[in-house]
């Protein structure tokens, strides 16, 4: 009987690694990642090595999917760095302001999140490319104006003027992004 | 073209040394080895688990380097994570998906119990199956939950791969005080003649160094990988 099992199993671990090339949606993957480790430390267990059951339960279900949560999520996170700080984007229990409905507009039309901070200081440059800001809010006060900043290499910048064409107080500037070196 | 000819040649012989190697399998498998263990292994290790007692004992070197390796990885993501930006005042406003409370409240709730379980795997590692790495794998979850729990949660991860170096040099250390008792390295420093509980003293002493290397290296790694770009 639980030789059956065992090919069952077995047959199973192939269809869920074929799923884990072919499949689209990143979630998923990590779920079918975690159930992969899982079905493998059952076939450990069945061939009498609970050492390597329990290491593959809890490296392969427990932390390896963990991490990918955190890289997957980071990949789809839109960071802004506002220098402004004038009530553009007003902070506070809810955000408000203008630039953050027009920013929250656009993260959600990409299904993006948003991720908004202040007071990093560095030149944008290494702001781009080290800590992968995607965009810097600044304040041209002579000739009250708000100026977006982001790397030209990013497809969502042209996307963004799009979006912000018709209002007259704001302007997006692409510059050369320093490139991230990993 | 000739790139693509040149891989397939390749694979094909890599497919070929690979078939050569597995024909001379049978005269390489015999159970010598198996009933060498099977008759002297708790006698001479003080391990119930042969596995903890073969990890830990008879081939302590190739341990050494595998503890070696967690540390080169740890080493590496953290030198590709490093940048010269000054942060401190970085203050991120929506640096955190709302974590359901459903599952913060059922990790409070488990949390406890897998760090328990974590410490029993390491502490009987050599009566149970489990050991340093399984149980440090373990303790590493229970604590990498806790994220969950708290996102700002800090952790200086300098410190905890300076604590890492520092029991790695301990259990090479522990593995070499046999060349005084003993007159070998790398093996249980009590004699042989010694009763095997006093010997599962030096296993659990073991365990319990590398359960901590192992779970603070994972611990490094995941925050490593939390706060990239933080």
């Amino acid at each position: 009987m639980s030789e059956y099992i065992s090919y069952g199993l077995q047959v199973l671990l192939i269809v869920i690694a074929i799923a884990i090339v072919f499949h689209k949606r990143n979630f998923t993957i990590i779920i079918l990642i975690a159930t992969f480790g899982l079905i493998a430390a059952i076939l450990y267990l069945m061939n009498k090595a609970p050492d390597v059951a329990i290491a593959e339960v809890a490296i392969g279900s427990a932390i390896i999917p963990l991490i990918y949560v955190v890289s997957i999520s980071r990949q789809r996170e839109f960071i802004v760095l506002d220098r402004a700080q004038d009530g553009f984007i007003t902070y506070g229990e809810t955000f408000s302001g203008e630039g953050y409905e027009i920013l929250d507009q656009f993260v959600k039309s990409y299904d993006l999140s948003l991720n908004l901070c202040v007071d990093i200081r560095g030149s944008e440059q290494d702001l781009t490319s080290q800590l992968n800001v995607d965009l810097i809010i600044t304040k041209d006060t002579t000739r009250n104006l708000y100026i977006l900043k982001g790397k030209s290499s990013s497809v969502l910048m042209s996307k963004l003027r799009q979006m912000v064409k018709d209002k007259p107080n704001i302007r997006v500037e692409v510059f050369k992004g320093g490139e991230s070196n990993d | 073209m000739i790139r693509r000819i040149t891989l397939v040649l390749m694979l094909v012989i890599i497919f070929g040394v690979f078939v050569l190697s597995m024909i001379d399998l049978q005269s390489l498998y015999n159970t010598s080895g198996k009933d060498y263990f099977f008759a002297n292994g708790v006698f001479e290790t003080g391990s119930l688990n042969l596995v903890t007692g073969i990890y830990l004992d008879y081939r302590l070197f190739d341990s050494l380097f595998e503890a070696g390796i967690l540390i080169v990885a740890v080493s590496g993501v953290m030198w590709i994570s490093q940048h010269e930006i000054e942060e401190k005042n970085a203050t991120f406003m929506f640096d955190k998906q709302k974590t359901p409370n459903l599952f913060v409240t059922f990790s409070r709730l488990v949390y406890p119990l897998m760090l328990g379980f974590g410490i029993y795997v390491i502490v009987n590692g050599h009566v149970s199956p489990g050991g340093g790495f399984q149980g440090g794998a373990i303790v590493a979850t229970a604590i990498l939950i806790l994220y969950y729990i708290d996102i700002n949660k800090t952790t200086d991860v300098a410190k905890i791969l300076t604590i890492e170096k520092i029991l790695f040099i301990l259990i090479v250390l522990i593995g070499s005080v046999g060349l005084i008792t003993r007159g070998e390295v790398f093996t249980n420093f009590f004699t042989l003649s010694t009763s095997t509980n006093l010997k599962s003293i030096y296993l659990i002493a073991l365990n319990i160094l590398i359960g901590t290397k192992v779970a603070l290296g994972m611990v490094a790694i995941f925050t490593a990988f939390l706060k990239e770009g933080r």
